[in-house]
């Protein structure tokens, strides 16, 4: 395990990693190891190879259980436990989708492991399917990212041509079939029931639950989604076993993550790290501290959908309780910086953009309201806004978050609620000095 | 309906009040039957839940957030509020949000007073808005068809239209484009949305989105007399509300008759509906005089045609005086007019423009209607479509068709043209118009030749299946496939699907029968059936698709030359001289002349009533109806006919009168008059019990519903029929009285499905009482084959 600050190379950028110890990302910075050969040399597909030769399915299976994984796509399920509730026998056939559609603002860490590492995400994904009884596994790449998707796709037919994928693999008489698939641009595509309907070729609209995936998901089969990052720890926890990884992080949030540091740190980047690390080692150790040594103005924990938090809780460990005693989430693992020149109500409004933009359009409150949340921020910015705007802001949030379809709508409300919260006078000097406190548009009374 | 058992049933309150629901109810369905109102948007009771309008919010205990009625399935001991704060608020957010990019164009709006974004806004939302910024905006209404024209500006997302093209219709037509608050309904350039079914997206959309371009700016809704009724465009009957402003009929909408029409319409029945309105229509009888058709009054007209017809009648005897129906006219005047003919003439000499079925024959059944249901259609394994258009010519059944294709129904669409079922079907096959009877005779060739027959009927009947088999020898697919142009091997692999069906519906157009290869063609589908086992239960049948609204209440009335009504023969002396007791006359036992007969010039005096026999004749033969010594013609219009007629009565649209259709399916359903009639003219039974009096007779008829109840005493098919043991949705027949209700109203019980069983006791259409002789039933060709 690597015990040195090193660095790792993706798309010509040089992203720091940290001196803890890390056992998802431990060969990223290997040249060529997104080749089958080099990721072999490494100790690739040892770990399927171990699987397959001593491991049946379902004592895999519950070793993941034994091992807490949870996963990484935001909600944080135990993914043993999700994958228990796959019916033991189904009409249709059973599906496994890898979701690397990756469209959190603030999360970039799937990507670098399908852009650096991609046999690892294939190795996962073969390990998943396994260890669910799944014959066809589909892995759903965010369209924008290109190379990320080429890189996919080539580690997939270079596994294919290995006899890893495909036919009796390695002998063990387990067949799979894996299929990459790449979105067409659209955040909610990321939302696991959009997600198939994408795959199954319809417009990115989420569906109805219940039924849940595990029992009628893709083409009407019992289907497990994983996130990208929660399928490329596996083959860590099959090489070290279950008791190894839960040595990792703390009692309830297990093994380690990769945290995605942005915003105005002096070295932004993708981190891994045990679970309940304090977000001041993130930020300050690996990340250098914020950017210009200036002052910290808040952070966003876990990706653009979880609420802000202020300096004094920088040394909140980041596990999943833990911050949401806080008052946020861990979320997609996207941790934001903001400096203290930053005009909180330009933030929002950015990121409230962002939801309506993506809002799928399907239910009233998040089409609607999305609409109207980013008229009164805009308003609000340019010194137009009106004091009771605050209170209309946070009814309009009231009347979508809980009222909506899918998750993405309450998301849309996260940065709203808590920056009124947080930074009230900001948004009333905003009125009253029709203009920002600070930052570029800063204007005194 | 047979009773719920009670372990089936769910029990829970809703603001405090019990009810019981069947298992796997929506807590929307379960507030419906209590009479509360939980509003909704883009849930439809015909399409799976959807979520996705968030206004159906009700509060159920122990449930964190508000719960959307309509995804929300009832478990017992549930306990529901639709009247909490929270729900209040939720339902008047949703509201809000709908209404701010909303162009409040009421006063504009062909939905405004029957717009549910309105109704739920006063009795569901806020009072005001606090939105005071910038609304978005698309141009005003753009056409997404010829019909129908769409404001994105009004629309609230619904998808209802979008899902009713996708998943009812299932045809291209309107699709959800963009995202977000950019969302809008849209139709893809390179797919037309031109199906027939596209009129029923304007009348689920709650709001003015969509509206017809035939009703745009015409009328307001509280201007609207709507009249529960049945479309008389074509022989589904739907159930349709009448909506009529002063004397114009605007438009049809649904009346749901789930068993009819699922709550749909065809774009026909909703907007076809010209010739009601039509500036063409006659408003006064007509006389010829020196040669020219010239205004008479109704007196006069009356007196001449009775004077006439008994003239010639007696000059030259009732055989000289013969009278053609209608396919359009009610039940009530079919039998009227046969009556009229037949009591008051004295004459049998009475038919209608029909297709070719086996005559009656002593043993012979003759279920010359289909045997099973539309509803039934759903219970299909498979779906034989032979020679029939049922998207163009029954809209409504080829809708129930893509229905049973949803629950699994595989459909063999054997036809002379592309059909615009072909995409979804199991098989397709083309073959040369006018060989529809052949490839009906390859099938059985197949069935009878290899041995495929199934069921008790055909293990009964060893001597007749040898019998049918012999007579249908030589028809094999591969001497077919020569003079009809099908694929032989797959007609003989449709003949195994069929005869391995779970449960096979056999459907072929009335009209396939008028081929010179179609002679047969209905016995032989008909025994294609009973030797298959496709018989007698729902989901497995046979029968003819008719042509017009009322095809089958004409035959059942008795217009035809050899069987009175109910299909009992004119030679059948019991028959006679019951009806006749009843009529007050004695009736003849000779068949009358048929169709072609008459107009071939058989008889000299011919009463044409709501037909245009004109139509079917070749230019040559047009003379012959010149040649008549006297022609009376009742139509809504002069037509081709009525042009060389010597007397013209004019007649009232279906809408202007009250009476029953049958439809396609054997049901008997209530028509009723929803508007004024044309000044000038009258309703055929009128004018007939007019013609009857000048002719001596002492019909006493004052309204239809006297004379439907005669049907219901003199016609063992129709037994218990009247106008209000009808009720709302009809029945098919063979119909028997029921129980009255607990209000003292009368009601009859139908026949969803004919068994063979129905035929052995003669309840059904069964010839003559010998099916119930010695030799029992056969099949249908065995005995009553011959024309
Ligand atoms: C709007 C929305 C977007 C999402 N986007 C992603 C995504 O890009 N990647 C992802 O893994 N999960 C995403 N999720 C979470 C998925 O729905 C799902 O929970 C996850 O893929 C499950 O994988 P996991 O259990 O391994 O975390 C999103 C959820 C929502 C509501
Ligand atoms: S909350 Fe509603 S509109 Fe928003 S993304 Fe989810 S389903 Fe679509
Ligand atoms: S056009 Fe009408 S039916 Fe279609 S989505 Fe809009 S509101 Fe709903
Ligand atoms: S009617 Fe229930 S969500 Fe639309």
């Amino acid at each position: 395990m690597a015990d040195t600050l090193d660095t790792v190379i993706t798309e010509g950028k040089a992203l720091p990693l940290g001196p803890y110890p890390r056992i998802v990302t431990k060969d990223f910075e290997v040249p060529g190891i997104d080749r089958i050969e080099v990721y072999r040399q490494h100790g690739g597909y040892a770990a399927l190879a171990k699987a397959l030769r001593d491991i049946p399915p379902d004592t895999l299976a519950e070793e993941v259980k034994k091992s807490g994984l949870r996963g990484r796509g935001g909600a944080g399920f135990a993914t043993g436990v999700k994958w228990g509730f796959l019916p033991k026998t189904a009409p249709k056939p059973r599906y496994l989708a890898v979701n690397c559609d990756e469209s959190e603002p603030g999360t970039f860490k799937d990507r670098m492991i399908m852009e650096v590492s991609p046999h690892l995400l294939v190795e996962g994904t073969i390990l998943a399917a396994y260890a669910t009884h799944v014959h066809h596994a589909f892995i759903y790449v965010r369209g924008e990212l290109a190379f990320a998707g080429r890189q996919v796709e080539r580690a997939v037919r270079e596994a294919y041509d290995a006899g890893l994928i495909g036919k009796d693999i390695l002998g063990s008489g387990f067949d799979l079939d894996v299929t990459v698939a790449r979105g067409a641009g659209a955040y909610i595509c990321g939302e696991e029931s959009a997600l198939m309907e994408s795959l199954e070729g319809k417009r990115g609209y989420p569906r109805l639950k219940p039924p849940f995936p595990a029992v009628v998901g893709l083409y009407g089969g019992p289907t497990v989604i994983n996130n990208a990052e929660t399928v490329s720890t596996l083959p860590a926890i099959v090489t070290l076993g279950a008791d190894a990884y839960t040595a990792y992080g703390t009692e309830k949030s297990k093994g380690t993550r990769i945290f995605c540091l942005s915003g105005h740190v002096e070295r932004p980047g993708n981190y891994e790290l045990p679970l309940g690390t304090p977000m001041r080692v993130l930020i300050e150790d690996f990340g250098g501290g914020v950017r210009g040594g200036k002052r910290l103005k808040a952070i966003i924990p876990g990706g653009s959908s979880t609420p802000f938090l202020l300096p004094e809780h920088l040394d909140t460990p980041l596990d999943f309780e833990s911050v949401a005693a806080a008052g946020s989430m861990l979320g997609s693992g996207g941790v934001i910086v903001l400096d203290e020149d930053t005009c909180i109500v330009a933030a929002v409004l950015r990121m409230s953009e962002f939801y309506r933009d993506e809002s799928c359009g399907k239910c009233t409150p998040c089409r609607e309201g999305t609409f109207w949340l980013v008229q009164l921020l805009e308003r609000l910015e340019h010194g137009e806004g009106k004091a009771s705007d605050l209170d209309l802001l946070n009814d309009i949030c009231d009347n979508i978050a809980g009222k909506v379809f899918c998750p993405l709508g309450d998301a849309a409300t996260s940065s709203i609620v808590s920056s009124i919260k947080l930074f009230r006078d900001e948004y009333l000097h905003h009125v009253r000095a029709h203009g920002c406190l600070v930052g570029p548009g800063a204007r005194k009374h | 309906m047979a009773e719920q058992p009670r372990e089936d049933l769910v029990n829970l309150t809703i603001d405090g009040r019990p009810v019981s629901v069947p298992k796997g109810s929506l807590i929307w369905a379960a507030a419906r039957k209590l009479g509360i109102e939980i509003p909704i948007y883009c849930y439809h009771p015909k399409m799976e839940p959807l979520g996705a309008c968030r206004m159906c919010f009700v509060a159920v205990e122990k449930m964190p957030k508000l719960a959307t009625a309509c995804t929300t399935v009832v478990t017992e001991g549930m306990v529901v509020r639709t009247d909490t704060p929270a729900v209040k608020k939720g339902r008047q957010g949703t509201l809000e949000f709908l209404l701010i990019n909303h162009p409040l164009d009421c006063p504009v709006c062909d939905k405004g007073g029957e717009c549910d974004l309105q109704d739920f806004t006063l009795r569901h939302g806020p009072g005001g808005s606090r939105f005071d910024v910038s609304k978005r905006h698309f141009a005003k209404p753009i056409p997404v068809s010829e019909q129908i024209l769409l404001d994105r500006e009004r629309c609230i997302a619904c998808q209802r239209c979008a899902r009713f093209c996708q998943s009812v219709a299932m045809e291209d037509g309107l699709a959800m484009q963009e995202r977000g608050f950019r969302t809008e309904v849209g139709v893809d350039p390179a797919a037309p949305f031109d199906s027939i079914f596209s009129g029923n997206v304007v009348e689920m959309c709650p709001v003015g989105a969509l509206t017809a371009k035939s009703y745009r700016f015409v009328s307001r809704p509280w201007e609207l007399k709507k009249t529960g009724s049945v479309c008389g465009l074509c022989s589904v009957g739907c159930n349709v509300r009448v909506d009529v402003r002063v004397d114009k009929v605007l438009r049809q909408y649904s009346r749901p008759n789930d068993d009819v029409d699922d709550g749909w319409l065809c774009d026909r029945g909703r907007w076809e509906l010209d010739a009601i309105n039509s500036q063409e229509r006659l408003r006064t009888p007509l006389i010829r005089k020196d040669g020219l058709l010239q205004p008479a009054s109704w007196d006069e007209a009356m007196r001449l045609v009775a004077g006439r017809l008994r003239e010639i009648a007696e000059r030259d005897g009732p055989g000289a005086v013969g009278g053609i129906g209608s396919t359009h006219t009610t039940n009530e005047e079919a039998y009227l007019f046969q009556k009229l003919l037949r009591a008051g003439l004295g004459t049998n000499n009475v038919d209608h423009h029909h297709g070719r079925f086996p005559a009656a024959a002593p043993g012979a059944v003759l279920p010359w209607a289909w045997t099973d249901s539309i509803a039934g259609l759903e219970r299909a394994s498979d779906i034989l479509i032979l020679g029939a258009d049922p998207y163009h010519r029954q809209p409504i059944v080829d809708l129930r068709i893509r229905k049973a294709i949803r629950a699994g129904a595989r459909v063999h669409i054997v036809t002379p043209e592309p059909n615009r079922l072909d995409r979804l079907a199991a098989t397709v096959l083309r073959y040369t118009p006018g060989h529809t009877g052949e490839i009906a005779r390859a099938l059985l060739n197949v069935v009878t030749a290899e041995g495929l027959t199934r069921g008790e009927f055909a293990a009964q009947r060893a001597a007749t299946v040898e019998a049918r088999r012999a007579s249908v020898a030589n028809d094999t697919p591969e001497q077919v496939a020569e003079t009809a142009g099908i694929e032989s091997a797959a007609l003989r692999a449709l003949a195994r699907d069929l005869a391995g069906a779970e449960a096979a519906v056999i459907l072929y157009d009335e009209m396939a029968t008028r081929e010179p290869s179609g002679a047969t063609l209905a016995a032989d589908l008909l025994d294609l059936a009973l030797l298959t086992g496709n018989f007698g239960r729902p989901g497995a049948g046979v029968g003819p698709l008719m042509e017009d609204n009322n095809s089958l209440g004409a035959r059942d009335m008795g217009l035809l030359p050899d069987t009175l009504p109910g299909y009992r023969l004119v030679a059948d002396q019991d028959a006679r001289a019951a009806l006749g007791a009843v009529w007050g006359a004695t009736l003849v036992g000779e068949p009358g002349q048929t169709y072609e007969e008459m107009l071939g010039g058989g008889v000299k005096a011919l009463y044409v009533l709501g037909a245009d026999p004109a139509r079917h004749l070749a230019d040559a033969q047009l003379t012959h109806l010149n040649g008549f010594e006297f022609l009376v013609v009742q139509d809504m219009f002069l037509t081709e006919t009525a042009r060389r007629a010597d007397v013209v009565l004019p007649a009232v649209a279906y809408t202007e009168k009250d009476g029953s259709f049958t439809n396609t399916e054997r049901r008997v359903q209530r028509v009723r008059q929803a508007m004024q009639p044309l000044p000038g003219a009258k309703a055929d039974w009128e004018i007939l019990v007019g013609v009857a009096r000048a002719l001596g007779l002492s019909w006493r008829y004052l309204t239809p519903a006297e004379i439907l109840s005669e049907i219901g005493r003199t016609v063992p098919l129709y037994a218990g029929a009247s106008r209000r043991a009808l009720g709302e949705l009809g029945a098919c027949w063979p119909l028997s009285p029921g129980a009255r209700t607990p209000e003292g109203r009368p009601t009859v019980s139908g026949s969803p499905f004919l068994t063979w069983e129905m035929f052995e006791r003669g309840v059904a259409p069964s010839g003559v009482s010998g099916a119930t002789g010695a030799a029992g039933p056969e099949l249908a060709v065995a005995r009553g084959r011959e024309e």
